[in-house]
């Protein structure tokens, strides 16, 4: 069975229904938002069933979209917090990403800015490493980006999609060794995108980070991991009561390779190893549990088939 | 920017230079400075680094003295002043208690102040100088110049006499002496001294 992911948008009223029959199909709603009147879920269905669910969303004024991100966390690097980079570009970039369904964080360094100055401490390269993927929104000017690369790339171990002013031709030139995605005519800005050609560079965006994912998922069907994420998720959200006392929107979030469980490591790290996936099969088996450097989180990175000889 | 006389930012990289310019459009335009300036150029080279911007200010008003906004009134050896405009109220309060001291100025109202002076204290009081608008408006271009100029270039020098201001900033130890690198510029905009 493949999973497709979407974003479902409709009415509060009997979306209920909705959410039985995405379980029925064997689906599974990644993220639920309720905002006034409407239900927005972003969930992994069956390819096959991706028409019944439009049929039966009809009369309730629901549209379904293929949202290419559902199931992935992005971290979106700003190099400050201060007025320079922050709100408009990064903003806009990880408000964008999470319409396409990926769950962003946005991550303002301590120091990152100029081209001398700019580096990552320990601490936020241990929390981007924790991402599927991250983006660097850099500045417009060529010779800085060339200088302060190496320092944002070193330690790094995920995929790194750069932005900057200069053309997406002259960042590939400038980037040695290359970086897996690039999106360029997008550096730093002090205004809000609202005109055409910048949502297209939103979009850019959007493709440029659908397809280093892309890669990354065929590298993972490869050697295929033990449990799908969603999977566990669920497995998670069904045997273990305490998540449903956390009080942030997604208690557990789906990455391509693991979940983030948003519970203290301590007191439940040692009852999260022991939750039972299938008779004889406990998440412990088929996953390295580990404290997350974001918070005092849990972070579950499933092991591969390769690995365990397991697969449920 | 159709108000500002003469615009211009130059960078050695052309592109990042076009994106600075609209950077520095918007920067402007928000902080509501336009009307003030008259002319600016901004040249950027990433590669020393060094950003330079110079420019010349429209007519500055002029410094705000206490009878722009107060009434003066005599009663007696009592002065009073009726205040009009209380955003100078503050800074006045301020100077008339470091002038006459605290036990001589009284507040009955939120727009009132009675002083107790003498003849010889009286003489120019209408005249005190309150407020310089340079100060602000310097303080102003200043702050927009350091949102526009890229995060890290933290070492700054700036200057406004007689309606002319510049601003240098840089990521490593500027020059001691930045006047040749800022007469280039103005000369450029064809305002050489």
């Amino acid at each position: 069975m493949i999973l497709v992911p979407i974003t479902y948008k409709g009415g509060v009223y009997r979306h209920d229904e909705i959410l039985d029959l995405i379980e029925d199909m064997g689906g599974y709603i990644i993220q639920k938002h309720m905002i006034a009147q409407e239900v927005v879920l972003q969930a992994l269905i069956p390819r096959e069933d991706i028409e019944t669910l439009r049929v039966l969303s009809r009369p309730l004024t629901g549209e379904v979209i293929f949202a290419p991100l559902v199931g992935t966390e992005i971290a979106i690097v700003s190099m400050s917090l201060e007025i320079h980079h922050l709100p408009h570009a990064s903003c806009d970039v990880a408000e964008y990403l999470r319409t396409a369904g990926a769950k962003t964080n946005m991550i303002g360094l301590a120091r990152g800015f100029g081209k001398r100055i700019g580096l990552l401490s320990d601490e936020e390269r241990d929390i981007i490493n924790e991402h599927d993927l991250v983006i660097y929104l850099f500045g417009n000017f060529e010779t800085c980006i060339k200088q302060k690369m190496p320092t944002f790339r070193r330690g790094i171990h995920i995929p790194i999609v750069v932005t900057g002013g200069p053309s997406t031709d002259a960042l590939k030139k400038i980037i040695d060794p290359p970086v897996a995605g690039y999106v360029g005519g997008f550096g730093r800005f002090m205004h809000r995108t609202k005109e055409a050609p910048e949502i297209a560079k939103l979009d850019d965006i959007v493709s440029e980070v659908s397809r280093v994912l892309d890669g990354r998922r065929s590298d993972i069907a490869k050697d295929p991991l033990s449990i799908s994420p969603a999977r566990l998720m669920d497995v998670i959200l069904e045997q273990l009561p305490d998540i449903h006392d956390v009080t942030s929107p997604v208690p557990v979030v789906v990455q391509m390779d693991g979940v983030r469980v948003k519970l203290p490591y301590d007191p439940f790290a040692v009852q999260l190893k022991k939750v039972e996936v299938e008779k004889g099969v406990t998440v412990g088996m088929i996953s390295d549990i580990r404290p997350s450097r974001m918070r005092d989180y849990i972070l579950v990175k499933i092991k591969p088939f390769s690995d365990t000889g397991l697969m449920v | 920017m159709g108000t500002l006389e003469y615009f211009q930012v130059e960078s050695t990289e052309p592109a990042g230079g076009e994106l600075y310019r609209r950077i520095a459009s918007t920067v402007i335009t928000d902080h509501d400075i336009l009307r003030v300036l008259d002319r600016l150029r901004i040249f950027i080279d990433p590669e020393v680094p060094i950003f330079i911007a110079v420019g010349i200010t429209r007519t500055v008003p002029r410094n705000v003295i206490v009878r722009d906004f107060a009434g003066i009134t005599y009663d007696g050896d009592k002065v009073i002043l009726s205040i009009a405009d209380e955003t100078y109220l503050a800074p006045l309060l301020e100077l008339l208690w470091r002038k006459f001291g605290k036990e001589r100025i009284v507040q009955p109202d939120r727009f009132t102040i009675e002083m107790h002076l003498n003849t010889e204290e009286r003489e120019g009081i209408e005249e005190i100088v309150v407020a310089d608008p340079t100060e602000g408006l310097f303080r102003d271009l200043i702050y927009t110049m350091q949102v526009i100029c890229p995060e890290g270039f933290k070492v700054k020098k700036q200057s406004f006499q007689n309606g002319k201001f510049w601003f240098v900033a840089s990521e490593n130890t500027l020059q001691e002496d930045v006047t040749p690198l800022v007469e280039e510029q103005f000369s450029i905009m064809g305002e050489g001294s």
